[in-house]
């Protein structure tokens, strides 16, 4: 389990990224990713690429990193899921507040 | 030296081995031309003095016959002759005569010819060896090549599984390609490739293809980002390449969606997307220091992001196809080639390379020559197999204490445990979603009596889980209970989630709510679940997951 935070070469996509497993004791690591987003970034990409395991304290974290960025960024993306993390994320109708890619 | 006397005279043969025996050479003697071809059967010979009249064969006949037997090295055949007419020299030179030496003989021009010819003979020699030499090195070499050849094909193999996506063209200057075009998809689905060219061309440049793509291929199967993959081959090359070598490269991923693509720039000219039309959309600069030159702590990471869709296709190539000269010495250079892009719609790799060799005109290839155009097309996933399910009906059971509850989360190793039972793996991500659930749901409310509500207070969610550290440092006397079943008839899994709490009261009845961060997972794990009950006092739950 493990975080890591990148931004692109322009700035402008703040990329979080999950490894093994999301849920409730990355939940200070997770706010801090993106505590001091700056202007320029318009775009955060939650890459969960090699996310394993989720659970519903991790849709929590992504709703309140949703409450909190607000109107401050253009979209948040949550990338690279894999089948059963996807299903979980329709299941809980994330598609509706998130772009899933 | 060996010196081979022919001569049907005694006298002569006898004052000829005298005289050169003096002079430390090794003489043998015959007294025709049968006898001598006999001696040169028998052992090296390295000058042979021929006699022109002889009985049984002749100089004339004689001379042919052993020049036939040393081709490859040139043994000379130096006449003894008392003819003097122009004639017959030019007979004797036809026929092989290197020389003349005339009867009788003089001490000193005998001499000086002797050692003229040895000299040669010595020279042809020495080139013979070298020549054998050559020859089995060349073989070597050869061999080594359509081993490495092989190699190469073989790692560098499932370029062509992708056509709908990827169409390319690689030329190397030589044999050897010291540009590497690299592809492959990730379990989720994504589509990654490399373009690379390495220093130089040839060999030499092309062994670093083989490291990387090894590298390359594994990250993929794992479904590593792109900035990963870039800083792990940098790391590579940077250890295994010799400091004036590089290798410029370009790593780009389409999402499995077709929608998304994230490309590390470095050191490659510049790539675009393009669309339908051949117009360029974007041009993708390099942005970084080709790879094997940053230490790691060093190399630079970022990423570039953009959309795409399934109209537009996203073109790379190597310097050689820029730096094409023709023969007034003009590049090719990036405006042709942006030109030639839009030509024509959908235009091919081939169609690309067959403008730039016209405009070489026959200039020789400098460099290699890589083009890639990679179509933005969504790709279907290759399915993994299902690995087959155990037929073994498997029990597990923990009793977790008051200590175990407060200084582990256990879930997870207990899903690493189950999922070794064959078939289950593939569920992994749901087993985990409903023991977690469940699990801390256990702790959180039957427990430790937390309330849910203050997750929808500012900061609530940190809040709540301070709260719960709290409280579970003070957690005295509880129990939890965690039994599974896995069921090989039934191909289900059945869990039975049980607490030493005083019971509380599930909030599924609220459904999904997207405005509040909480009551989500038992609904979730409602849904995952083909069944969950609840015992009257709260304090358990069961559910059974079905996995077909």
């Amino acid at each position: 389990m493990s975080l890591s935070k990148a931004l692109s070469s322009d700035g402008k996509i703040l990329t979080i990224q999950i490894k093994g497993k999301f849920d409730f004791n990355l939940v200070q690591l997770f706010r801090q990713a993106y505590a001091d987003i700056g202007n320029s970034t318009d775009k955060v990409e939650i890459d969960l690429r090699e996310t394993d395991y989720m659970d519903s304290s991790a849709l929590g974290m992504l709703l309140n990193m949703k409450k909190t960025l607000g109107s401050s960024v253009d979209s948040i993306r949550i990338s690279n899921c894999q089948p059963q993390l996807k299903k979980i994320l329709q299941i809980s109708r994330f598609d509706k507040k998130f772009d899933i890619d | 030296m060996r010196i081979l006397v022919v001569d049907d005279q005694k006298l002569n043969r006898d004052l000829l081995k005298i005289m050169l025996e003096q002079q430390h050479y090794d003489v043998v003697t015959a007294c025709n031309g049968i006898e001598a071809l006999e001696v040169l059967d028998s052992g090296p010979v390295d000058i042979v003095l021929l006699d022109v009249i002889m009985p049984e064969m002749d100089g004339y006949e004689t001379a042919p016959k052993i020049k036939q037997r040393s081709k490859d090295v040139y043994l000379p055949i130096i006449f003894i002759t008392s003819l003097d007419d122009k004639e017959s020299f030019e007979r004797c030179l036809a026929l092989g005569g290197d020389d003349f030496i005339h009867k009788p003989f003089d001490k000193i021009i005998l001499t000086a010819k002797i050692k003229a010819h040895s000299r040669t003979r010595k020279l042809s020699l020495e080139a013979q060896k070298q020549n054998r030499l050559l020859e089995y090195h060349n073989n070597q070499t050869e061999r080594e090549h359509d081993i490495v050849e092989h190699i190469f094909n073989n790692a560098l193999e499932n370029q062509h599984d992708f056509p709908d996506n990827i169409d390319f063209h690689l030329s190397p200057a030589s044999m050897f390609n010291g540009d590497v075009f690299l592809v492959a998809q990730s379990p989720i689905g994504s589509l990654y490739c490399m373009l690379g060219d390495f220093t130089g061309h040839g060999l030499a440049a092309a062994v670093g293809a083989l490291p990387t793509s090894k590298v390359f291929y594994t990250m993929v199967n794992k479904g590593m980002a792109v900035s990963d993959i870039a800083n792990e081959i940098n790391t590579l090359l940077v250890k295994l390449l010799p400091g004036n070598m590089f290798c410029a490269a370009t790593i780009i991923e389409l999402s499995s969606s077709g929608k998304s693509v994230s490309a590390w720039l470095g050191g490659l000219p510049d790539a675009y997307v393009i669309n339908q039309h051949g117009n360029v959309l974007k041009t993708l600069e390099s942005q970084h220091m080709a790879l094997g030159i940053l230490e790691t702590h060093e190399f630079e990471r970022e990423l570039i992001h953009f959309e795409v869709d399934s109209t537009m296709r996203v073109v790379l190539a190597t310097d050689g196809i820029i730096e094409t000269t023709n023969d007034k010495e003009e590049y090719f250079g990036e405006h042709r080639f942006i030109d030639l892009l839009a030509e024509k719609p959908s235009i091919s790799c081939d169609d690309i390379i067959h403008h730039v060799t016209h405009f070489a005109q026959g200039e020789k290839q400098q460099d290699d020559l890589s083009i890639v155009l990679f179509n933005c097309l969504q790709i279907p996933q290759q399915k993994g197999e299902q690995e087959s399910y155990s037929p073994l009906p498997f029990n597990m059971s923990l009793s977790l204490n008051s200590t175990q509850i407060k200084t582990t989360d256990p879930v997870l190793e207990i899903v690493d445990v189950l999922t070794r039972i064959s078939g289950l793996r593939a569920h992994r991500s749901d087993i985990f979603l409903l023991l977690s659930e469940a699990y801390n749901n256990a702790v959180d409310h039957g427990l430790l009596g937390l309330d849910s509500d203050i997750k929808n207070q500012e900061d609530g969610f940190l809040e709540f889980y301070q709260q719960r550290e709290a409280a579970l440092n003070s957690l005295q006397g509880a129990m939890i209970i965690v039994d599974m079943r896995y069921c090989p008839t039934s191909l289900c899994l059945y869990f039975t989630i049980c607490d030493s709490g005083n019971g509380h009261k599930s909030s599924a009845s609220d459904g999904m709510s997207l405005s509040r961060e909480h009551g989500r997972g038992i609904s979730l794990l409602e849904e995952i679940a083909e069944h969950v009950t609840y015992n009257a006092s709260g304090n358990q739950i069961e559910m059974c997951y079905k996995l077909t």
